[in-house]
């Protein structure tokens, strides 16, 4: 059964360029949601919790580290698969983000091949 | 400790092309042409970055080109309706996935980096002068032999 999918990016346009490329890797979502910042990503997970998660770090009013914390926190999400998408590629700041909920990691600027590589586990 | 500018040599260019070929789909080529004044209409996106060194990164080009990057990174018709926001907002992307791109090449020789969040302005005769004095890389590229863009990056040893 197909999958449901948020994304979480301030950008408009990286969001966009998400989508398509999550469609060119040939994974199907049964419905996919998009939010410009944390607390509407938090907002509609309340509403409607999703199961794969795909976020960006570096976001004003809520970085996507303080998310990720805040998802985990809602019973609601307990099952929901968190893989980041940014251009921060520290080890250390990796780390910290598996170590606090996250699932995975994609580093910008990505291609179709990466997100079936990463996203492929969580389809099942 | 003292930052090798060799570190940062043809890194500019190497992560200009990463983004270009693997989120823009266009191929560019270094223009080997000094830096040039572009008078029409300009987008400059910029991002800094602070640690062991703190300094900028910035891309401007035509707004011709803009569009070009910014319809390209969506997938959509060139003669396609784009806004100004969406254009605005690819150009900020571009800044800060070379930025990450760079990141990625030198943190094994760079203690610390945390980037900000990318800002663009548009205008003309644009130029970044943020810790301008210290070291300057400039880049001009063209971009699938149709449009001319300059990276620039600026940076110096941080005094904390």
């Amino acid at each position: 059964m197909a999958k449901s999918l948020m994304i979480v990016d301030d950008s408009a346009t990286m969001r966009k360029i998400i989508m398509r490329t999550v469609r060119m890797s040939g994974l199907e979502f049964s419905r996919t949601e998009e939010a410009g910042n944390g607390n509407e990503a938090l907002e509609k997970l309340n509403a409607e919790p999703v199961e794969i998660m795909l976020c960006d770090i570096n976001m004003p009013e809520m970085s996507g580290s303080e998310l990720v914390k805040k998802v985990r926190e809602l019973p609601s999400c307990d099952d929901t698969k968190i893989v980041m998408v940014s251009t921060e590629s520290s080890q250390e700041i990796i780390d910290d983000l598996l170590a606090n909920g996250a699932n995975g990691y994609i580093t910008k600027p990505f291609t179709p091949e990466k997100f079936q590589e990463k996203l492929a586990p969580f389809m099942n | 400790m003292s930052v090798d500018q060799a570190v940062f040599d043809g890194v500019l260019l190497e992560a200009a092309k990463e983004v270009f070929e693997t989120m823009i789909f266009m191929d560019i080529e270094n223009a080997s042409e000094p830096e040039q004044t572009i008078d029409e209409l300009t987008l400059l996106g910029s991002i800094t970055f602070t640690g062991t060194l703190e300094g900028c990164l910035s891309i401007f080009c035509g707004l011709p080109a803009a569009k070009a990057i910014a319809t390209n990174m969506l997938g959509i018709d060139a003669t396609d309706d784009i806004s100004e926001e969406d254009i605005c907002d690819a150009i900020g992307e571009v800044a800060n996935m070379v930025m990450g791109s760079i990141k990625s090449r030198v943190q094994h020789g760079i203690e610390k980096l945390a980037v900000s969040i990318p800002s663009v302005v548009t205008g003309r005769q644009l130029e970044s002068n943020l810790c301008d004095g210290e070291n300057k890389i400039t880049v001009t590229v063209n971009i699938e032999d149709e449009y001319t863009a300059q990276f620039s990056l600026l940076y110096r040893e941080s005094e904390k």
